[in-house]
């Protein structure tokens, strides 16, 4: 069982016993012990993984570590938020995957046509079965709960995963203000709704829908 | 000690009369009492011969002496600073990333190729740290820059460290270190995993690494 833990908030360390991690590639800083890199094409999912990736955008470049020792993780100075998943599913984007323990599953995910307003794309990257994996946001992410009747929205650009059972559908709050130009920069949203977990981080990368 | 960490970006010195300290020049962010900043042509401690040393090694970050009395507050764009002790050890930093130092440390500049020979300066070409690096060994206080939060990692004899080239930031004590390649025929047709170049730290130590892979 590879063991994952915070090293300060922005390196995440795995102890390792032989087993393998996937982790993005070129996102180890050191390690102790005797590791192995191997770059797995296509985002480690196989053939149909590697062709639907290349088909869907969310291309990940990863690395399959194997070793006994601890390595350490880190990306860009980003902060790393660690996931425990025990049969449920996290959706995140590919960008904000860091690392994941070998028994999870990872897979593209459609989202839909409202992935295209958000920049986001219109696929994701699903994480699932039970095991560690690491997320990363610029900034300490914040975790909300949707519940039944308490939807959430989020911008675009600060949403970084979400778990649980939850329906995203894209809102605008485009008036015609909007279109002249006077927009207050918020102009479309996602909307959460149904029972779950959304990480959200205190930064907005760059969506077509920010400018507005 | 003559820094305290004021957050985790900025730095606040104490300047008293017969002390001097060195910094990178422009790092200064404010300062209180009566201190003054002179411009070192030489680049640090040693008089000319050290300064053409350091020219020829591209180890010639402009530095300045800050002398007087009083308070004076160092950062340098938005990196994290470390503030690193040394009683009697050496210390192995690269130019660039030295934020301020104190002036009862020894400066001087030394040759990668004389640790590990010809594979010494291959690191150095391959690792984009050049041939040379700065040393600082006495005792004080040093505050060395990073991307990210630095976290230190141990070095014993039995536990050699492995570091990526670009995550690296300082060591101090008795390291050898050397480049170890994991180079396979996956590199050569474009599908490495990234980490083909590591040093590998050994001996008796610290290293200090950087949670992110940007050079400063």
């Amino acid at each position: 069982m590879a063991q994952f833990r915070l090293q300060g908030s922005k390196t995440l360390a795995v102890d390792m016993t032989g087993d393998l991690v996937k982790a993005k590639n070129g996102s180890m800083v050191a390690y102790t012990g005797q590791m192995n890199f191997k770059k797995l094409s296509g985002g480690g999912d196989g053939i149909r993984g590697m062709v639907t990736r290349r088909l869907t955008g969310e291309q990940m470049t990863v690395m399959e570590v194997k070793g006994q020792g601890t390595c350490y993780f880190a990306d860009q100075a980003t902060e790393i938020n660690l996931v425990r998943l025990n049969g449920e599913t996290l959706y995140v984007e590919s960008d904000n995957l860091l690392c994941t323990e070998g028994t999870l599953k990872t897979g593209t995910s459609f989202t839909g046509l409202n992935g295209v307003s958000s920049g986001n794309g219109l696929f994701t990257t699903k994480v699932e079965g039970h095991g560690w994996a690491a997320v990363t946001s610029k900034g300490p992410a914040i975790i909300l709960r949707v519940s039944q009747g308490m939807p959430l929205r989020v911008d675009p650009g600060a949403y970084v995963a979400h778990t649980g059972n939850l329906n995203r559908s894209i809102k605008s709050g485009a008036g015609w203000s909007t279109f002249i130009g006077e927009g207050g920069g918020e102009a479309v949203q996602v909307e959460f709704t149904g029972e779950g977990l959304v990480y959200v981080q205190p930064s907005e990368k760059l969506t077509v829908g920010g400018d507005v | 000690m003559a820094f305290t960490k004021i957050n985790s970006k900025m730095i606040e010195a104490r300047v008293v009369p017969g002390q001097r300290l060195f910094s990178q020049r422009g790092a200064m962010l404010a300062y209180t009492g009566e201190v003054r900043f002179t411009p070192n042509i030489t680049g640090g401690q040693g008089g000319v011969m050290s300064m053409i040393g350091r020219r020829v090694a591209n180890e010639d970050t402009p530095l300045m002496t800050v002398e007087g009395q009083g308070t004076v507050m160092f950062g340098h764009g938005g990196h994290h600073v470390q503030v690193i002790d040394l009683t009697g050890d050496t210390l192995y930093v690269e130019a660039d990333r030295l934020l301020a130092f104190e002036g009862s440390l020894q400066q001087s500049t030394m040759f990668m190729g004389s640790q590990g020979g010809v594979m010494g300066m291959v690191r150095g070409q391959v690792t984009g740290q050049g041939l040379f690096t700065t040393k600082l060994d006495g005792h004080g206080a040093v505050a060395v820059m990073a991307h990210g939060g630095v976290f230190e990692l141990p070095i014993t004899p039995n536990q050699p460290v492995h570091v990526d080239p670009q995550a690296y930031v300082a060591h101090r004590g008795q390291v050898q270190n050397k480049l170890s390649t994991a180079l396979g025929w996956r590199d050569m047709i474009g599908r490495g995993s990234g980490e083909a170049f590591q040093l590998e730290l050994s001996g008796h130590g610290t290293v200090y690494v950087q949670a992110s892979e940007e050079k400063l």
